[in-house]
C-alpha cells in the first residue's frame, strides 16, 4: 500500500547497498527528522525537558551499547560506568578550561581508552563470564567516585557542570540543549547505520556470529572486538558527557550507578538487539512506559474509587510494566524492532500474504 | 567518431515524423547516436545488475559488428540467422546484416530442428550468429544437411574454448576486427551508415505456419518504418518509451517494437535476465509501454488470483470489495453509462489500497499504453485490467503488414472489436467476408514463392485471411481465419476458434480443441491448466500425483463440466459442445500440437488423437489412449492411459 517498488533497479553494485532503496521508507525518515528537529516548537518546556531530551539522549546511549552487543556480540553489564568516566572527565576537563568540543572529545578518549585497557584483560573469557567481569567495571567505577575525592569530589558530592559552549556560542536555552542532543544522536545513529555497510560492520557482525568461525575466515576476532569495546566506549563516553551537560546539570555518582547500566541494557534488548530503529524504540519504551502507566493510573485511581490504599496504587504501574517487557519478549524475542518490522513486511508485500517465491 | 553524412545530417528535427520512414534503420541509430548520444538504448540484466547501452554504443557495436561482417565475406542479399533469446547484441547483429544490405532472419530459440533447417534451406544460409553454446551446438548438429553454413558467431563465450570447428568466431572478436577495419579507413563508417537503402530489408520473418509449412517474408526498412511511425501518428506510442523485450525475437510484433519503435522513436529497451524472470524483472524495469500475447495477460491474472487466494483474510476481503467495485465500474462504462458517485469517491481509495500497489507489483504502475495482440482476449480479463486501471487496448496485425494495422484508442474501447485502423493503413471487406488490407507497411511478397504472393497480394491489396466485418463507426470486428470456417453435418457454420477462445477465458483452461466437422455436434477436447486447477485441488483437498492423474480426477471433470456449460449457455443450439475429455497432456510445441505463438495445430491435433474423437462420438464412456513417446535419450516407449468422457447437462 504505501510501498511502491517498481521501477527500483540498480546499474551497479554500490547501488544495492543503498540505506534506503524503497522511497516510502525515506520519506518517513524525513519525516521523523522534521518532527524531531521542529518538535521543541510545538511542545512545552515541560515535555521537551522530561520527555524528548531524555528520550534522544539514551537512544543515543541504546546505539552505543547496541554496536558492542547487537553488532558485535559482547555482553556489557556495566556500561553507565563507560558513561560515568565520560561524563566526570569532560566535567573536570571543562573546569580546568578546556573548550567544550575539546572536553567532550576527551571525554569520549578517556572512556575510550579505561574501556579499551580494560576489555584487553575482560576478553580473554565469553559469555557469562564476560557478563560478570564487565559487571567488575561498574563496582570499581562506582568505588573510585565515591572514595577519591580528586575525581568524585567527596562523599556525596554534587558536580555542578559549566555552560557548555559550541564554536564560541553558550548554550544556556532548553531548546538548544535539545538541539544539542539531537546533533549528537544524529551522529551517532549515522555511524550506526552506515556501520553494517562497512569492512569493519562485517567483520563485527561475523565475529557476532561465532567468533572462531570469524578466525577461520580471516577475521581476527580479539582485534575486532577490542574495536567493538573502543568505539562504543567512546561514543558511551561522549553520550555520558552529554547527559550530565544537556539534562542533569551537574554529576552525581548516582547518576551512573548498576540499575542505570541495566536500564540500558535492558533497552538495547527490548527494542531489538542489533538494530538502529530498536534503540529508540527500546530507549522509548523503557523510560515512557513507566511514566505513562504512572499517569494512566494516578489518573484512574482519582477518577475511580478502587477501594484500595495508595500504597498498593503506586505498585501498579510497576506491575504492568514488568508484565509489559515479559510479553513483548514472549511475544516477539528479537524485540520491539522487529514488531515493527512484521508490520513494515505486511504492508511491503500487499495485497498479497507473502512475497513471490 | 566521426559524424554520420547526408541523409543523417538533413534530417534534423528532434521528433520523428513520417518523413523518417525515407531512411535506414541504421540511419535512425547513427541520428540518436549523434543527437542523443547518452540516452539509454538497452539496459540488459545481467548477473542482478541492469547494464546500460547507449546509443552511441549501439552504434559502434552495429558498425564493427558490420565491419567485421563484412570481412568475413557477408554480401548484399545475404542471410544472417539469429539464434537466441532477446540480447543486445542480437538486436544489433540484425541491424549490422541490413546495414550490409543483407537480411537478419531470427528464428525461436527453442525451435525444432526440423524447422531450422527448413528456413535454412529456404535461404541459402551462410551466416549464423548463436546467443550460446546450446545454440551453437544445435547448429553443429545440423550442419552437415544444411551444408551451406560458413561462419558461426557466438555471443557468450562461456564453454566454447575447446570447440575446434571451422568458421566459429566470437562475437568480441569480430567486433575487435571490424574496429580495426574502421579505425585504418576513415570513410568506412559513413559507408557503412549509408550503404542500404529504405527498400533494402530490415528483417527477414516466417509466417506462424498454423495451415502449413511457414512462409518466408521480408520486410523492408520504409515498411516497417511506416508501420511504426503511423502508430505513433495515431498516438499509440510516444516518444522515449521505456519497454521489455522478453517476446520471441521471430515474431513480428517484437522486431517491430523492440528494434524499429524503438530505434524510431529512441525507446529505452529493457531486457530481462532469462524467460524464468521476466515477471519479477518487470518490477525493476517498470515498462511504460507493455505488448503481451493475451496468454502473458491471462497467465499473469492467474498469478495475481492465485497470490490472491493465499493472501490474509483482510487483504484478501479488502481486494475483493475493490475489485468488484472496479469491475461494475468499468462494466457500466463499456455500457455508455456513468459510473454511481460511490464509485466515483471510492475510486481514489481503491486506487491507494488494491489496483495501484497490484500493478506496482507486477511492474505495471507506469503503463501509459498497454496492448494485447495475435489473439482474442477474454472479456473477464480485459475487463480486469481495465478495472485495474490500465489502458488495455486491442491491437490487430500481421507480419505481412508489419505488426500494425489497426487498435483501438484509448477513450474508445470496444469489447468485441479491434478498434480504428491506424493513419494511412487502408481497410475493407471483401464479398466473401476476407479483411484486405493496403497501406505504406504492407510487404512485398513471400520470399521464393510467386503462388502465395500472387494469392495474397492482389492490387496492392494485402488479403489477410481472416474473416470480419467493418462496423457503422469505423471500428473493426475480426471474427477468425477464412480458412477455418467449418460446417458440421447439418451445415450449421462456425469458426472453431472463436468457440475455442471463449472456452479458454476459464483460467482452468489451458487449451481445447473443438471438433465437429461433418459431424452432427460439437464435442471438445481439453487441456486442463496445471497451476490453477493444482491450486484449486490443494484448496479443495484433491490429491494428485500427475498432470495425467488430475485431469482425471471425478472433480476436475465436474470443474471442467461446469467450465464448458457456462460456455455453453451463450452458444445457439446447433453449436452446443456436447461431450468432452481431458487430455493427459498439455498441448506442446515440441509435438507439432500448437506453433511456438501457441495457436491450435489442427490437423495434427485431429490425426494424432483420432480415437479420442470417435470415443467421443462414438458413445463410450472412456476411451484407452496409446501415445509413442520420446525421451530425451533418444528412446522411445509407449504410454496408455484411460481417458474419461464425459456428457455436458446443458
Amino acid at each position: 500500500m504505501f510501498y511502491r517498488q517498481a521501477a527500483i533497479r540498480h546499474t551497479s553494485y554500490d547501488q544495492t547497498k543503498k540505506l534506503y532503496p524503497i522511497p516510502f521508507d525515506k520519506w518517513l525518515v524525513v519525516a521523523v527528522l522534521l518532527v524531531a528537529l521542529l518538535a521543541p516548537f510545538a511542545m512545552s518546556g515541560l515535555y521537551l525537558n522530561s520527555y524528548l531530551l531524555p528520550w534522544v539522549i539514551w537512544s543515543t546511549a541504546a546505539l552505543s551499547l547496541n554496536l558492542l552487543m547487537g553488532y558485535a556480540g559482547q555482553i556489557h553489564l556495566g556500561y553507565a560506568a563507560v558513561m560515568a568516566i565520560g561524563a566526570y572527565s569532560s566535567v573536570h576537563a571543562m573546569r580546568l578550561g578546556a573548550p567544550f568540543e575539546f572536553a567532550l572529545i576527551l571525554g569520549g578518549a578517556t572512556a575510550m581508552i579505561i574501556g579499551v585497557g580494560f576489555g584487553f584483560t575482560a576478553l580473554r573469557v565469553k559469555g557469562l563470564y564476560l557478563a560478570i567481569s564487565t559487571l567488575a567495571v561498574q563496582y570499581l567505577v562506582d568505588w573510585v567516585l565515591t572514595h577519591v575525592p580528586a575525581i568524585g569530589g567527596g562523599t556525596q558530592a554534587t558536580l555542578q557542570t559549566p555552560t557548555p559552549a559550541l564554536l564560541g556560542f553558550e548554550i544556556t536555552t532548553d531548546i538548544g540543549r535539545y538541539y544539542l542532543a539531537l546533533g549528537w544522536c544524529a551522529v551517532v545513529t549515522i555511524f550506526m547505520l552506515n556501520v553494517k555497510r562497512t569492512g569493519l560492520g562485517r567483520a563485527l557482525i561475523a565475529v557476532r556470529e561465532k567468533d572462531y568461525a570469524a578466525s577461520v575466515l580471516g577475521v581476527n576476532s580479539y582485534y575486532y572486538k577490542l574495536i567493538a569495546f573502543a568505539v562504543s566506549s567512546f561514543f558511551g563516553g561522549v553520550t555520558g558527557a552529554i547527559l550530565a551537560f544537556t539534562f542533569f546539570g551537574a554529576v552525581t555518582p548516582e547518576q551512573y550507578s548498576i540499575d542505570i547500566s541495566i536500564q540500558i541494557l535492558a533497552m538495547v534488548v527490548v527494542g531489538g538487539l542489533g538494530s538502529v530503529l530498536g534503540s529508540f524504540f527500546g530507549a522509548g519504551f523503557i523510560l515512557l512506559a513507566p511514566l505513562f502507566l504512572n499517569n494512566m493510573v494516578t489518573g484512574l485511581a482519582e477518577a475511580y474509587d478502587f477501594g484500595v490504599s495508595r500504597s498498593v496504587i503506586s505498585h501498579i504501574p510497576l506491575i504492568l510494566y514488568g508484565g509489559l517487557i515479559m510479553l513483548f519478549l514472549l511475544f516477539e524475542p528479537l524485540g520491539l524492532a522487529k514488531i515493527y518490522d512484521n508490520i513494515r513486511k505486511y504492508f511491503l508485500v500487499w495485497p498479497f500474504g507473502f512475497s513471490r517465491r | 567518431m566521426q559524424s554520420a553524412s547526408s541523409p543523417v545530417q538533413a534530417v534534423e528535427s528532434t521528433s520523428p515524423d513520417l518523413s523518417d520512414a525515407n531512411l535506414t534503420l541504421v540511419q535512425l541509430v547513427a541520428r540518436n547516436a549523434k543527437q542523443h548520444s547518452t540516452g539509454i538504448a538497452f539496459r540488459e540484466k545481467e548477473l542482478g545488475l541492469w547494464k546500460e547501452y547507449n546509443w552511441q554504443d549501439y552504434l559502434d557495436n552495429v558498425t564493427c559488428l558490420a565491419a567485421g561482417l563484412e570481412s568475413l565475406g557477408f554480401q548484399p542479399g545475404d542471410t544472417l540467422m539469429v539464434m537466441g533469446d532477446n540480447r543486445p547484441k542480437l538486436y544489433c547483429s540484425m541491424i549490422a546484416a541490413g546495414a550490409l544490405r543483407g537480411k537478419a532472419m531470427p528464428v525461436y530459440p527453442d525451435a525444432a530442428p526440423d524447422e531450422v533447417l527448413h528456413f535454412c534451406k529456404l535461404s541459402q544460409l551462410r551466416f549464423v550468429i548463436a546467443e550460446d553454446q546450446e545454440q551453437v551446438d544445435k547448429l553443429l548438429d545440423l550442419r552437415e544437411e544444411i551444408g551451406t553454413i560458413e561462419h558461426i558467431i557466438y555471443v557468450k563465450p562461456r564453454g566454447m574454448r575447446g570447440y575446434q570447428v571451422p568458421g566459429l568466431v566470437g562475437y568480441d572478436e569480430l567486433i575487435e576486427r571490424g574496429r580495426q577495419r574502421l579505425d585504418a579507413d576513415d570513410q568506412l563508417l559513413d559507408a557503412i551508415i549509408n550503404r542500404s537503402r529504405p527498400e533494402d530489408p530490415a528483417i527477414y520473418l516466417h509466417s506462424s505456419g498454423t495451415t502449413g509449412l511457414p512462409k518466408a517474408i521480408v520486410i523492408q526498412n520504409r515498411r516497417i518504418l511506416s508501420g511504426v511511425l503511423s502508430a505513433y501518428e495515431g498516438e499509440r506510442f510516444r516518444l522515449n518509451e521505456e519497454i521489455i523485450a522478453y517476446l520471441p525475437m521471430a515474431w513480428v510484433g517484437d522486431f517491430a517494437l523492440t528494434v524499429a519503435a524503438a530505434i524510431a522513436l529512441r525507446f529505452t529497451v529493457n531486457i530481462p535476465e532469462g524467460q524464468e524472470t521476466v515477471l519479477r524483472d518487470m518490477r525493476e524495469a517498470a515498462p511504460t509501454f507493455y505488448l503481451a500475447a493475451p496468454r502473458s495477460w491471462d497467465n499473469m491474472l492467474t498469478t495475481m488470483q492465485v497470490r490472491m487466494q493465499e493472501s490474509t483474510p483482510i487483504k484478501k476481503w479488502l481486494y475483493n470489495f475493490f475489485m468488484g467495485l472496479a469491475l461494475e465500474r468499468e462494466k457500466r462504462r463499456f455500457n455508455s453509462e456513468e459510473p454511481t458517485v460511490i464509485q466515483k469517491l471510492l475510486k481514489p481509495i481503491g486506487e491507494f489500497m488494491v489496483y495501484g500497489p497490484i500493478k506496482d507489483n507486477f511492474g505495471l504502475s507506469r503503463v501509459k499504453n498497454a496492448f494485447t495482440g495475435g489473439e482474442a482476449m477474454g472479456e473477464d480479463t480485459f475487463l480486469f485490467y481495465r478495472a485495474l486501471g490500465i489502458r488495455l487496448m486491442q491491437l490487430y496485425g500481421q507480419t505481412e503488414s508489419s505488426a500494425f494495422t489497426s487498435t483501438h484508442q484509448a477513450d474508445e474501447i470496444r469489447l468485441h472489436t479491434v478498434g480504428k485502423p491506424l493513419p494511412g493503413v487502408e481497410v475493407k471487406i471483401s464479398e466473401s467476408g476476407e479483411i484486405l488490407v493496403r497501406s505504406n507497411s504492407v510487404f512485398d511478397g513471400y520470399q521464393g514463392n510467386e503462388k502465395a504472393t500472387n494469392e495474397t497480394l492482389v492490387d496492392g491489396w494485402l488479403h489477410t485471411g481472416d474473416a470480419g466485418y467493418l462496423e457503422e463507426d469505423g471500428h473493426l470486428v475480426v471474427l477468425g481465419r477464412v480458412s477455418e470456417v467449418v460446417y458440421t453435418a447439418t451445415g450449421e457454420r462456425y469458426i472453431p476458434n472463436y468457440i475455442e477462445n471463449r472456452i479458454k477465458f476459464d483460467p482452468i483452461i489451458k487449451d481445447v480443441a473443438v471438433f465437429g466437422r461433418d459431424r452432427d455436434y460439437l464435442t471438445a477436447l481439453v487441456c486442463i491448466d496445471l497451476d490453477s486447477v493444482g491450486n484449486w485441488a490443494e484448496q479443495h483437498g484433491v490429491s494428485y500425483i500427475s498432470y495425467a492423474d488430475l485431469s482425471q480426477k471425478p472433480e476436475v471433470l465436474e470443474l471442467v463440466q461446469k467450465a464448458l456449460e457456462h460456455v455453453n449457455d451463450v452458444l445457439p443450439e446447433a453449436l452446443k459442445i456436447k461431450r468432452f475429455a481431458n487430455l493427459h497432456k498439455e498441448f506442446d510445441p515440441d509435438d507439432g500440437e500448437i506453433t511456438r505463438t501457441r495457436k491450435l495445430r489442427r490437423k495434427v491435433v485431429e490425426e494424432r488423437y483420432q480415437p479420442i474423437i470417435d470415443a467421443l462420438y462414438g458413445g463410450h464412456l472412456d476411451v484407452t489412449m496409446r501415445a509413442q513417446v520420446t525421451y530425451d535419450t533418444g528412446e522411445s516407449g509407449s504410454i496408455e492411459r484411460i481417458l474419461a468422457i464425459k456428457d455436458l447437462n446443458r
